[in-house]
């Protein structure tokens, strides 16, 4: 099978492949044989007609045109009104850039437009950059654009004209967009067109159409039951009624003025069945299990399928009595998000991307309230999913009794035809060793037609995991949330297509400006190596050399200062440590609490407790658990001494921590985040390159050479020659095992794993024989029915896991 | 008998000693005397070379998006 | 540091010049016109007052025009220097006399007869085929510009003329090799020196030229009383009109050939008994109010962004207006700039990696490799933050005004003491910029090498220390090690020691 999004990545440019460290593909089943894959055919052939783009005849090079070498377009003639339009859009090699006037009077409309047509590369104080890709426009599309608007108002908003092979190119790739749905009803999948020649086309499909099945009421071509059923009406046209004529207007109020109460959507769909000139719905019934297969070859043959869900007209699935609470306010941003999911009346399947603490939890919520059907929640811990439960209970009126939570501790299932089931990720694709009750729970869930199904924290989910979920969970709507959609192994395209297009995507500095997420000073500290330590470093091979940049004595004495400054002004610090060792020696050192994921689950509570409330616990230390498994109560100062090998996710992760800090409303308030790196070592390399997310969104990184008065610090940690050389004796020492990631140690955060991590344990599993074998694997999805003694035995396995497979 | 040794006299920081210690390592005809933590006597001749190596060197611990969006286009 | 400004260069320069020199060019009176023009206000207003008035004047009569206050006072200090380092006036007991060769000229400038031709003799026949403003300022500017695209490093159908480069070369602005009389060269690089020129505004520019070419012509026999009186001449032309070479003195002439070069004259051919000034020559000597209308590529006003903290006694500039900057640099070390000349962008291609171009806009970013490559060509990392900060589009400025009002408000609501004023800078371009920029210089300056020789194996403490302390007295010593007995002197140092040592030994022996 293709490699799915492959081609489409081929125009991504966000991400890097980190080759040191690139996640196991495998991790995936889809098949790396690029050249089967007609869609990358497609995308190649696309990028090929960019590379013999000549400038228009006429154009004189001058002096200083060489320095483009085919990036110089000043042959271009400005529009008259050039002044008063924001962008500029060029394609150079394969990308299409666009390039916008943050300052410019129609900036605000322009910015509404582009995020919607186009990815955001970086957006800070002044000149912001987005790029147009096959994804993109796909997103577009899924959102009710249409591709004649989409060159249109570019044009309008563009100070020089816009080149044909870039109207070629939204054409091309828009052409087929929108074609085909996919429908499920009454528990079963249609595939749908408006076109019967489209319909004719997949079925005569090789793959497509041995996929067909034969059902009793399977609809052919003619007349749709549209007014019953959960069917969804035409192509994704945007059937917005508007009271402007022009167009341009028209496309704009669709895109930026969306009806403010998303809640309520548009009336009169009926409308649609009174058109004549409406196009009828063909389809055909496809297994459940086909699905994934059908989608794919849709996506290889350039018709992706759209998944909407037309909830109004569902009679089949209960309602579920659930609105908004008259005292929750959903802020601007939130609400022009779910207008892109719901602006056409329907729910959109897709992604939206929200900074942490900008309350994306809302927005899921809100969500729900308007679909009005039952609905999932899937999280990446049992924590995260009582919190999401109460939130529920907090933010809407939701009846207690319709609310069920499935987690290692609890197995409810609710009452009545309708309701909400929180759970996580490892829960529902856990395949072995359910008890009874779990079963039970797990065929309920199975066996029923969800109108929406929330997905938390998407990207840090693996995608064989998701792909698991996605297919046992039958679901109308989809909706997708994160913080970020950089993914180092480029497994965007995976999710767009599991899930569904990005539906939006804030600014984070509009954001920060507006007041709903905090202000941040980000900072770098360099640290010098002392010449012993970096001495050793210059010999050791990189597992210990990364032990010697983590535990260098100048590190850990800033990171001691940083402590002292900011708990006498008052900050409530966290400090994050990717690597377990030095965590527990730093913190032991230090005389903090630390968190890791060993730690049993009421000491984590307690710990936690004790950061918010008392006031001589002001700093703790965090490893990877802090990332995702923990609601954490606001801090205003993040430290980070170690991190891992360069992960822009995390980087914005761990700034969430502090972006929720409440104060952040407080005039001239400024949360804090220091990364510690050591000078002169390959530390360097990865913390530049993982700040790059952040830098693109806006946060400028100072450089701290020297931080002043730590050489009077009284009780300064490794002041002395001596206790220097003893800890760097004692590190030489040490197995260098204690190097890697903090790995199999949390119990009910599986997502927390890199693929990698997956990967070392499975090859770690093909040595050994038989039941071994099967612990190793059973480790990963080792669901803990154990409740309380889960830390116990998982720390058992743990040190079996040691015993057998670390130990030299 | 005093000596006057002839050579060039590098005044560094400790790493970047460290690192011209790590250099001489493997040639042995970069440092004619290591006098401590931050200075060093090499060969005259040598200083260009060890220029270039440490820039070289230390270049590696540099992120260069640029160099990464290059070779993301070769792919 | 001198300033942007022409005039302190060419002040500069003629207060540096001998009286004999001063009273030579005092008799031209295009050149006491010209000077008139490079003083202050005050300094005008006190000439002028002279000028008709034979007797000396007692100095406190002018303490009437000066309000009393510290500028008021620092006004008239200033006046007066400038005047007398000109040779202008001399003092006696509180009386001041204007010079007389200067009162000459100068009366005869305002008001007398052009007998010396001193302000050029138009020609009285009309060229067949009158040479058009526009001609002549495209003239101008194509040649300039050469220069400084060459300078740049921009590719160049055809080198500038073996004249320029003698100059380039010897006024230290590029380091240029090869054989510059066949026009072979063999290696190329701008200085740092070359670099601050470039960011010079065109006035001062032409000024740094023809100041060297001044230093040139007189080891070229050529009388630099002469060349003077040209250039303040060209000065005080007409742009338009074409003029003779009837009063032009011989050395004038030669001149013609090198100021064609630098597009301050137009002549259809050389052997044309006429020249036409262009609008670099007439502007050189007035006020830069007029040079606005000189194309862009000209047109490189590196006014104050530094207004705040200039209480500049040149009041003027303060009244001239300056162009919007260009420049946009983001935190993410983007940069955007609005430029339309390929010179701005070529000076950018300098440290900026480029990456496209619109007629109103280059795009680029400032990276590790753009900025060392500028570095290791010797412009240095504070030239290029003042390039940037001079040169910053007004977006940038704003910014950067709301954010000290935001930090000032925020210290006056909580009742900070005010930050030091130093502070109060504006930070235009954004600080982690101006920080890297300096990071990536000092990674380019990790080691300091320093040739010499290493003295160590002393027999004993005295014997150590008495070459040591001697050392050190005459300032040869490096490094020392006291425990190890070990020090390292410069190459001089070495044998200034031997020396002193046999002289010691000499006198131990004798004694």
């Amino acid at each position: 099978m293709a490699r799915v999004a492959g081609a489409l990545q081929q125009s991504l440019s966000l991400e890097h492949n980190d080759s040191d460290f690139s996640s196991d593909t495998s991790d995936t089943s889809f098949d790396s044989d690029d050249t089967k894959n007609p869609r990358q055919k497609k995308a190649k052939a696309v990028s090929k007609s960019f590379q013999k783009i000549k400038p228009q005849s006429g154009f004189v090079p001058d002096a200083v045109s060489k320095i483009f070498n085919g990036t110089d377009f000043s042959y271009l003639k400005l529009r008259p009104d050039h002044v008063s339009r924001p962008i500029w859009i060029y394609e150079a090699v394969d990308k299409i850039i666009i390039i916008l006037e943050s300052f410019s009077p129609l900036a605000e409309q322009a910015q509404d437009f582009l995020i919607t047509i186009a990815e955001p590369v970086s957006r800070p104080s002044h000149v912001h950059e987005y790029r147009i890709t096959l994804h993109s426009l796909y997103a577009a599309v899924s959102v009710g654009l249409e591709t004649e608007d989409i060159i249109v108002v570019l044009n309008r908003f563009s100070k020089v004209p816009i080149a044909d092979s870039i109207i070629n190119f939204i054409r091309a790739a828009t052409k087929s967009i929108g074609k085909v749905k996919l429908v499920l009803k009454h528990n079963r999948y249609f595939v749908e067109s408006p076109q019967a020649d489209i319909l004719r086309m997949l079925l005569q499909d090789p793959i497509i159409g041995k996929l067909k099945i034969d059902s009793k009421d399977s609809i052919k071509n003619g007349d749709s039951e549209q007014s019953q059923n959960a069917s969804t009406t035409t192509n994704g046209q945007n059937n917005n009624p508007s009271s402007s004529n022009d167009p341009n207007e028209r496309l704009l109020n669709s895109v930026v003025g969306e009806t403010k109460d998303a809640g309520n959507g548009i009336e009169d769909e009926q409308d649609d069945d009174n058109d004549d000139d409406f196009d009828k719905v063909h389809s055909f019934e496809i297994a459940v299990e086909s699905v994934e297969d059908v989608k794919r070859r849709c996506l290889d043959i350039d018709y992706p399928v759209l998944e909407e869900y037309d909830f109004r007209n569902d009679s089949i699935n209960a309602n579920l009595d659930i609105g908004l609470k008259a005292s929750t306010k959903v802020r601007p941003y939130q609400e022009k998000s779910l207008s892109k999911m719901f602006g056409n009346g329907r729910a959109r399947s897709g992604i939206i991307v929200l900074p942490c603490g900008a309350g994306k939890t809302l927005v899921g919520i809100t969500a729900a309230c308007t679909i009005k059907k039952s609905v999932v929640v899937l999280c990446t811990s049992s924590v995260s999913a009582v919190q999401w439960r109460d939130q529920f209970l907090q933010w809407c009126t939701i009846h207690p009794d319709n609310v069920s939570v499935f987690t290692s501790d609890s197995k409810e299932i609710f009452k009545g035809d309708a309701g909400l089931v929180v759970s996580t990720y490892s829960m529902v694709a856990n395949t072995r060793n359910r008890s009874h009750q779990s079963q039970k729970v797990m065929d309920f869930l199975t066996s029923r037609e969800w109108g929406f199904i929330i997905l938390d924290e998407v990207h840090v989910v693996p995608a064989e995991m998701f792909r698991r979920v996605i297919t046992t969970i039958k679901a109308h709507a989809k909706l997708g949330l994160t913080a970020t959609l950089v993914r180092e192994d480029n497994k965007i395209g995976d999710l767009n297509f599991l899930i569904g297009p990005k539906l939006y995507e804030a600014n984070w500095m509009d954001l920060a400006q507006k007041g709903h997420i905090a202000k941040v000073q980000c900072a770098e500290v360099w640290c010098p190596m002392t010449s012993e330590f970096y001495q050793e470093y210059l010999r050791q091979n990189a597992r210990k050399k990364m032990l010697l940049y983590v535990m260098n004595p100048t590190k850990f004495q800033a990171c001691q200062f940083l402590i002292h400054y900011h708990e006498k002004r008052g900050d409530k610090i966290i400090v994050f440590s990717d690597n377990v060792y030095a965590l527990r020696e730093y913190a032991l050192k230090l005389e903090k609490h630390f968190i890791c994921g060993d730690t049993p689950q009421h000491e984590r509570l307690d710990i936690l407790k004790n950061f918010q409330l008392n006031e001589n616990v002001n700093t703790i230390f965090l490893s990877k658990v802090g990332d995702t498994s923990i609601d954490l109560p606001e801090a205003t100062c993040l430290i980070q001494i170690s991190s891992h090998y360069g992960s822009r996710r995390q980087e914005a992760q761990r700034l969430g921590r502090i972006l929720r800090a409440k104060r952040r409303n407080d005039e001239g308030f400024n949360a804090f985040f220091y990364s510690l790196v050591s000078k002169d070592t390959q530390e360097m390399y990865y913390s530049t390159k993982r700040q790059a997310f952040l830098v693109d969104q806006g946060y400028a990184f100072k450089v701290i050479t020297h931080l002043n008065g730590m050489e009077s610090l009284p009780n300064l940690a490794y002041s002395s020659a001596k206790e220097r050389r003893e800890l760097l004796q004692d590190i030489l020492l040490k197995n260098e095992e204690l190097a890697n990631l903090e790995e199999g140690d949390d119990a009910d955060d599986v997502i927390g794993r890199s693929a990698n991590a997956a990967k070392k344990r499975r090859n770690k599993a093909k040595r050994t024989a038989g039941s071994l074998a099967s612990h190793a694997g059973g480790e990963d999805m080792a669901y803990v029915e154990h409740g309380r003694n889960r830390n116990k035995e998982l720390r058992e396995h743990s040190s079996l896991m040691q015993k057998l497979y670390y130990k030299k | 008998m005093v000596r006057a040794i002839k050579g060039s006299l590098i005044k560094c920081d400790p790493s970047i000693k460290a690192l011209i210690v790590d250099i001489d390592s493997k040639r042995h005809d970069i440092i004619i005397e290591e006098l401590d933590d931050t200075n060093l006597l090499v060969s005259t001749d040598k200083i260009q070379f060890i220029k270039a190596e440490l820039e070289r060197i230390l270049s590696k611990n540099a992120y260069n998006a640029m160099e990464a969006e290059e070779a993301e286009k070769q792919k | 540091m001198s300033s942007y400004l022409f005039k302190d260069t060419v002040n500069e320069y003629l207060e540096n010049l001998p009286y004999s020199m001063k009273s030579k060019l005092f008799k031209s009176p295009a050149t006491c016109l010209a000077i008139y023009r490079l003083l202050p206000n005050l300094a005008k207003f006190y000439i002028m007052s002279m000028v008709f008035h034979e007797k000396p004047v007692n100095s406190r009569i002018w303490d009437v025009w000066v309000k009393d206050s510290d500028q008021g006072k620092k006004l008239e200090v200033e006046g007066l220097r400038r005047m007398k380092s000109l040779n202008l006036i001399t003092e006696k007991n509180n009386y001041l006399v204007l010079d007389e060769h200067f009162r000459e000229s100068f009366r005869n400038a305002l008001v007398g007869n052009d007998s010396h031709h001193a302000f050029g003799v138009p020609c009285a026949t009309d060229e067949n085929n009158k040479t058009s403003i526009d001609f002549l300022d495209e003239f101008a500017t194509k040649k300039w510009e050469s220069i400084l695209h060459f300078m740049v490093g921009t590719e160049l159908d055809e080198l500038p003329s073996v004249g320029v480069l003698s100059l380039l070369k010897h006024s230290g602005l590029m380091e240029i090799n090869g054989d510059i009389t066949k026009r072979n060269l063999t290696s190329v690089n701008i200085t740092k020196e070359g670099f601050s020129f470039l960011l010079q505004d065109v006035n001062a520019q032409i000024w740094t030229l023809l100041l060297e070419y001044l230093k040139i012509a007189e080891t070229l026999n050529m009388d630099s009383v002469d060349v003077l009186n040209f250039i303040f001449m060209l000065g005080s032309l007409e742009l338009g009109k074409d003029y003779s070479l009837e009063a032009l003195s011989e050395t004038q002439i030669k001149m013609l050939e090198d100021l064609r070069d630098y597009g301050l004259v137009y002549q259809r051919k050389a052997s044309s008994k006429r020249f036409y000034p262009t609008r670099l020559a007439t502007t050189l000597t007035s006020d830069s109010t007029t040079l606005r209308s000189v194309s862009s590529a000209m047109n490189k006003a590196i006014r104050s962004a530094k207004q705040d903290n200039e209480k500049d006694v040149k009041e003027e500039e303060a009244q001239v207006d300056f162009v919007s900057g260009t420049i946009i640099v983001e935190t993410n070390f983007k940069l955007y700039c609005y430029a339309t000349s390929p010179l701005q962008i070529a000076i950018l291609n300098l440290f900026v990696h480029l990456k496209s171009r619109f007629s109103n806009l280059v795009t680029g970013q400032i990276t590790r490799e753009s900025i060392q490559r500028a570095l290791k060509s010797g412009i240095a990392s504070d030239q290029i933050i003042a390039y940037l900060e001079v040169n910053a589009h007004p977006q940038m400025k704003k910014l950067a005004q709301a954010a000290l009002n935001k930090k000032i408000e925020f210290e006056s609501v909580n009742g900070m003491k005010a930050s030091h004023l130093s502070l109060r800078n504006l930070e235009i371009v954004p600080s982690n910029i101006v920080d890297q920029i300096k990071l990536w210089q000092l990674e380019l300056d990790r080691i300091q090498a320093f040739g010499g020789y290493l003295f160590k194996d002393f027999k004993g403490e005295v014997e150590y220390k008495g070459l040591l302390n001697y050392a050190e007295e005459i300032g040869v010593l490096l490094y020392k090690d006291n425990a190890n007995r070990k020090f390292f002197v410069t190459d001089e140092g070495r044998q200034q020691l031997i020396d002193y040592a046999s002289r010691r030994t000499k006198r131990q022996k004798k004694s």
